[in-house]
């Protein structure tokens, strides 16, 4: 009875085994693999939301210099809603996918931006799609 | 895929097809069903193992990725949009068209180079690794006939070239590295010259620009890091 039982374990235990070698070597290659994989979308996601972003930082900056330098009529209104959203986007980390309120402040500086778009009565094409800026899978 | 030679060297040669020799002993038959089935564990647990193994990278390869291609990005998007700032500036000064024709002109122009280094990051394909390869060709049992030491060069060879563009000039005198190092030397030159000049092109042009409308180049100071 003991033995049959040993026989029984040696052929889970080879059965386990060659499993587990072809496991090892399927992980290494699945692994890579999916680096691969992963990073091409990652890129295509990381890039969008960097041209947006950067596009807003571009455009604030610009602004506030603008405003600043070349404007007689001190508009406070304009200025607060300027210095609000460059705070904002300063905070954003926009390179961190797991940023895990990255869509709701996304939203929120695109909210301001547009306020400040009609302040200052101006209407910048950026040609932006804001579509497919998700996360992961 | 060491298992696949593993595999080969259990069959003996010439007891391939006599599944119906009936003086087969049944121990043989047992046998063979046994490394059948061993053969197809190794397979499945491969199968496994690519899908666990994809399940785990993929999520870590986006991360990776999302971060190269934020980071390349954004100095695009900072200068499109201090583009698109000027421009509506222009628009509600009334500037002269002329101006605002050459706004929209290097609007275009940074659009091209984002799209262009889009294109560049879509194609991140998987850098053949050269263990890969022979590990490959010996599978396949076709390079008896290239010398181990032959193959180690080469592996050296492909190695510096992708560490090290300056390495290239060694390796293109060697005739088995050069196919490897010529394509990553175009690369590089390609790189070098239809990315970076443009966007210092248009910083350039913007710059100029700037003066043209009488506001002081200080306007581009968020744009020093490019």
């Amino acid at each position: 009875m003991a033995g049959s039982q040993d026989m029984f374990d040696a052929i889970v235990m080879a059965d386990e085994r060659f499993h587990g070698q072809g496991y090892q070597e399927g992980y290494e290659e699945g692994s890579s693999l999916g680096i691969i994989e992963g990073r091409q979308h990652g890129a295509l996601h990381g890039a969008k939301i960097g041209s947006e972003i950067g596009c807003y930082q571009g455009f604030a900056f610009a602004w506030k210099y603008l405003l600043l330098s070349y404007t007689t009529k001190k508009d406070s209104k304009k200025m607060k809603v300027l210095e609000s959203l460059i705070g904002m986007i300063q905070k954003f980390p926009y390179d961190d996918p797991t940023y895990d309120k990255l869509h709701e402040d996304l939203d929120k500086i695109r909210g301001k931006f547009k306020q400040l778009c009609s302040l200052l009565n101006v209407q910048p094409d950026f040609k932006i799609s804001t579509e497919g800026s998700g996360l992961s899978f | 895929m060491s298992w696949v030679q593993a595999a080969a060297l259990v069959g003996c040669p010439g007891d391939e097809g006599d599944v119906f020799d009936e003086t087969a002993d049944e121990s043989l038959l047992v046998q063979r069903e046994w490394r059948n089935h061993m053969h197809r564990r190794v397979k499945e647990g491969y199968r496994d193992g690519v899908d666990a193994g994809k399940a785990v990278a993929l999520q870590q390869g986006f991360n990776q990725g999302y971060k190269e291609g934020a980071e390349v990005i954004i100095n695009y998007g900072q200068l499109r949009g201090t583009l698109s700032a000027l421009l509506s500036w222009c628009h509600l000064h009334d500037n002269g068209s002329a101006l605002i024709g050459k706004i929209n002109n290097l609007l275009d122009a940074v659009g091209q180079c984002e799209e262009y280094v889009l294109k560049h990051l879509k194609s991140i394909t998987p850098q053949p690794h050269v263990v890969d390869l022979l590990d490959s060709i010996q599978d396949m049992d076709l390079c008896h006939v290239v010398p181990v030491e032959k193959k180690i060069d080469e592996a050296k060879d492909e190695t510096l070239c992708e560490n090290n563009v300056e390495f290239n000039k060694n390796c293109s005198k060697i005739p088995s590295g050069m196919d490897c190092s010529y394509l990553e030397y175009c690369r590089t030159q390609q790189h070098a010259y239809s990315e970076s000049p443009s966007l210092t092109w248009i910083l350039e042009q913007t710059a100029s620009l700037v003066k043209q409308l009488g506001i002081s180049v200080d306007v581009l100071q968020h744009l020093k890091q490019l």
